[in-house]
């Protein structure tokens, strides 16, 4: 930060030399003393216009040095740089930032599927209590069922039973009728 | 980061270094967001958290996927039950007479 310090002080004193360099000039334009001009003129090329004339004086032959035009709107193009700098910025910013943004929608959507599935499986817990419910009520006819299956087959030895019986009564009856 | 160049070199005019001061002054800050954004390290945890989402979607699939068939197969086992319930009614008919045949 220092040297920011010092580099606004730098800026702000080659701001105020113009001012007080050019009321130093037209206290010397008067004057014979040219040689000074040249140096002053160095200094502040952005006020001073372009003097390129020699001026021979008593046999003394100056030259002034040639100097660049000044910048018509340095206010401007230091917004203009400003701007550009914020663009840059921002640009480099902005990567991360869309980043967050991909993973926020992402997370958005997850939560989304995450909350369906919550909704099916409170459906599916709720239809399987009451199916749960329902074969409950129906355990005694399947008690009914079992007994029913014992029943038939106590019958179907039964009917074994009559069976074989009959089948010697058939065979002894033919014996008897043989006799 | 700090340039202590501020003595005007021979040759060079103070506006050549004031525009000089300007570009390294604007170099140095967005090497310095760079280098913020380089050690927040945040690129690679936040590629490194999409790609294990992309990993989870698929079994994220496949569950919901599941869910759905368990659904179904919820519904079909509800039919089926109404099915049972209609044909045990029967039953108690079918278990007297049976008592009856073997008495």
């Amino acid at each position: 930060m220092a040297a920011t310090g010092d580099d606004a002080a730098a800026m702000d004193s080659i701001s105020r030399a113009p001012a007080a360099q050019l009321a130093a000039l037209n206290a010397a334009a008067a004057s014979s003393s040219q040689a000074k001009a040249p140096e002053d003129v160095a200094e502040i090329p952005a006020v001073v216009p372009k003097k390129t004339s020699t001026n021979s004086d008593g046999g003394v032959e100056t030259a002034e040095e040639a100097v660049e035009p000044a910048e018509p709107d340095i206010n401007e193009l230091c917004a203009d740089m400003f701007e550009k700098m914020a663009v840059v910025l921002q640009g480099e910013l902005t990567g991360t930032s869309e980043d967050y943004r991909l993973l926020e929608n992402m997370n958005k959507l997850t939560s989304l599927k995450y909350m369906e599935m919550k909704d099916i499986s409170i459906n599916i817990s709720r239809n399987l209590q009451d199916l749960n419910n329902k074969y409950a009520s129906l355990q005694p006819y399947l008690d009914q069922i079992n007994q029913i299956e014992e029943q038939v087959s106590s019958l179907e030895q039964g009917a074994y039973k009559l069976d074989a019986y009959s089948k010697k009564l058939e065979a002894r009856f033919k014996k008897l009728e043989k006799r | 980061m700090a340039s202590t160049e501020t003595q005007p070199r021979f040759g060079q005019s103070v506006k050549g270094l004031l525009s000089d001061k300007v570009g390294s002054c604007s170099g140095d800050v967005i090497a310095l967001t760079r280098q913020v954004l380089k050690g927040s390290r945040s690129q690679e945890l936040l590629g490194q958290a999409a790609r294990n989402m992309v990993i989870q979607e698929d079994a994220i699939l496949h569950s919901e996927d599941s869910l759905r068939k368990m659904s179904i197969i919820t519904t079909h086992l509800q039919y089926q039950q109404e099915a049972i319930q209609k044909n045990v009614e029967h039953s108690k008919n079918l278990q007297d007479q049976l008592r009856h045949l073997l008495k």
